[in-house]
C-alpha cells in the first residue's frame, strides 16, 4: 500500500478542502515537508496568510525580510493544514485551529471538545532550514523532529564546537574523522539527532543540555530487504544515553535519519509504544508527502527523494 | 529624548562597574528612568533587578557578530530588542553566535546561560556579567 502511493499525485485545485489523511498508526510519523522555492505564487501566499490567527500574522510580518516573512508564513501554514487534514471530528477548517505552549514553551494543539469527546492525541513538531520547511505528525507518541542542510556552513571550527556542546564520546566520533567534509556531515547528522530528542522530550533545551546526552550510532550491519509491500531498511542502531541518569528509560525512544531531496537531513524521534517490550527492536514506519497546501501533495516515501540513513525505518 | 538618554548613560557606566560592592547604585542603572524617585514606586522587571543593562558598545558588537552570523543585509536593523529568532536564527545559528561572543569577548558562558539569551540585549547583558567577574 505504501509503495502504491508512490505513483499517486492528488493534484487538488487551490480552492478545494485539504486532501484529507488517517491519523498515523502506533510507531508511525508522517512527515510533510514543502520547499519554500517552489512556492511562488502570490495569491497562495495569500491564501495562507488568511489561515494565521492574528498573532500569528504580527509574528510573520514582524521578520526582517520578505525571505524569512515567507518562511515564518509557511511554517505556520503547513502546521494549520497538515493538522486540518486529519479530520478526527468531521471536518477541520485550518483557520479554526488553537495552539498554545506547554509549560516549557512547546507548541501544541488545542483540541476544542464536544460534547465530552476523547481528545484526539495527535502529536506534531515543526523544523524549518532555510530551504525546507518540515512537520512530523504522529498519534499517542511524543515526536521531535529538526531538519538541515547537509552543506550548512558551520562558523566555528567544528571540533572546538563538538568540545564545546557534545558528550565525550560523540567529539570522539568527530575527532576520529580525517576528512574534513565527511567530518562535517557526520556533525550535521548528530545535530539534526540531538536537536530532535530535545524537541520530542518537550522540556526546553535546559531540561537535556546537549552535553548531557549522548546519540550512539552502531552500524554494524546495514542492509534493506523487501518485507511483503514494505521497504525495510537497517542503517543502523540509533540510541540516547543520558549521562546524569543512565537508568532513565532512554530506551524509550526511538530514531530515524533521512537525507531528503538530495540537500538536507532529518532527524526524527519518537516515543517508542508503551507496549513494545524493552529492548526489542521495532522499526519506524514512515510516510512522507512532499506538499504545497491546497495545490498538490506527492507521496515520496520509497523515492530517491527520502533515503534512510540511519535507524530502523519502514516505508 | 536621546540626549537626556546621552547624558544618563554616562553615568549609569561607572556605577555598574561597581554594582557587586556597592549595591545601593544599582538603581542608577535602569534605563528609561528619568528620575531616582520614580524608580522607588515603581516595580522592577527581574532582570534588570539581577543585571545592568551593557553599555551601548557591547551591543553594538553583539549586533555585528549576530549580522555576521546570521548573514543579514548591512540594511537590516538590529538593535538590543532585536530577538534571535525573530531575525531568523534557528538554534545552530544561537550555539554559534554564543560561541563568536565568547571569543571576542574571551569569556565563557553556561550552556544554560546560553539558552535563556532570547535578544541582542540578553546577550549583550549576559557578557558584560562575566567580563566583570572575570576582572573582579
Amino acid at each position: 500500500m505504501k509503495m502504491r502511493c508512490c505513483f499517486q499525485r492528488s493534484f487538488c485545485s487551490a480552492s478545494s478542502s485539504l486532501v484529507p489523511v488517517q491519523l498515523p498508526s502506533p510507531m508511525e510519523t508522517h512527515f510533510w515537508y514543502v520547499l519554500p522555492d517552489q512556492v511562488k505564487s502570490v495569491s497562495l501566499l495569500n491564501q495562507y496568510m488568511g489561515l494565521l490567527s492574528p498573532i500569528e500574522k504580527e509574528n510573520v510580518l514582524s521578520m526582517p525580510g520578505h525571505q524569512l516573512q515567507k518562511r515564518a508564513l509557511l511554517a505556520r501554514a503547513l502546521v494549520r493544514t497538515t493538522i486540518a487534514r486529519y479530520q478526527i471530528n468531521g471536518h477541520v477548517d485550518p483557520r479554526s485551529l488553537k495552539f498554545k505552549k506547554n509549560i516549557h514553551g512547546k507548541p501544541e494543539v488545542v483540541w476544542q471538545s464536544e460534547d465530552g469527546w476523547c481528545q484526539p492525541h495527535l502529536h506534531f513538531n515543526i523544523s524549518h532550514s532555510s530551504s525546507m520547511i518540515a512537520c512530523g505528525v504522529t498519534s499517542n507518541s511524543r515526536i521531535g523532529i529538526d531538519v538541515e542542510e547537509k552543506q550548512r556552513k558551520i562558523k566555528n571550527n567544528i571540533l572546538a564546537f563538538a568540545r564545546r556542546y557534545f558528550s565525550l564520546h560523540e567529539i570522539e566520533y568527530l575527532s576520529s574523522i580525517s576528512d574534513s567534509e565527511v567530518q562535517h556531515q557526520e556533525f550535521i547528522k548528530l545535530w539534526t539527532l540531538k536537536e530532535a530528542y530535545v524537541k520530542a522530550l518537550g522540556k526546553g533545551f535546559s531540561a537535556a543540555p546537549f552535553k548531557t546526552f549522548t546519540i550512539h550510532v552502531k552500524t554494524d550491519y546495514k542492509r534493506s530487504f523487501v518485507l511483503a509491500e514494505d521497504l525495510l531498511f537497517e542503517a543502523s542502531e540509533i540510541m540516547v544515553e543520558s549521562l546524569n541518569d543512565p537508568k532513565s528509560l532512554t530506551s524509550s525512544w526511538q530514531f530515524a535519519l533521512l537525507e531528503l531531496v538530495g540537500s538536507h537531513y532529518a532527524a526524527i524521534c519518537m516515543e517508542k509504544d508503551k507496549s513494545i517490550k524493552v529492548g526489542m527492536k521495532v522499526p519506524v514506519r514512515l510516510t512522507a508527502w512532499k506538499t504545497i497546501p491546497f495545490v498538490e501533495d506527492e507521496c515520496v516515501s520509497g523515492t530517491d527523494a527520502v533515503i534512510p540513513i540511519g535507524g530502523l525505518i519502514k516505508l | 529624548m536621546a540626549a537626556a538618554a546621552g547624558s544618563s548613560v554616562s553615568m549609569r557606566v561607572r556605577p555598574c562597574l561597581y554594582a557587586n560592592r556597592i549595591s545601593s547604585l544599582k538603581s542608577f542603572s535602569l534605563p528609561n528612568q528619568r528620575s531616582f524617585l520614580s524608580f522607588r514606586v515603581r516595580p522592577v522587571p527581574t532582570r534588570l533587578r539581577v543585571s545592568c543593562a551593557a553599555k551601548p558598545e557591547t551591543v553594538e558588537k553583539v549586533c555585528a557578530i549576530v549580522k555576521k552570523q546570521l548573514a543579514l543585509s548591512p540594511e537590516t536593523v538590529v538593535t538590543g530588542e532585536s530577538k534571535f529568532l525573530a531575525l531568523g536564527a534557528d538554534s545552530l545559528d544561537t550555539v554559534e553566535i554564543v560561541m563568536g561572543l565568547e571569543e571576542e569577548f574571551d569569556i565563557s558562558v553556561e550552556e544554560e546561560s546560553a539558552q535563556s539569551i532570547a535578544t541582542v540585549q540578553d546577550a549583550a547583558d549576559l557578557i558584560e556579567k562575566l567580563v566583570e567577574k572575570k576582572s573582579a
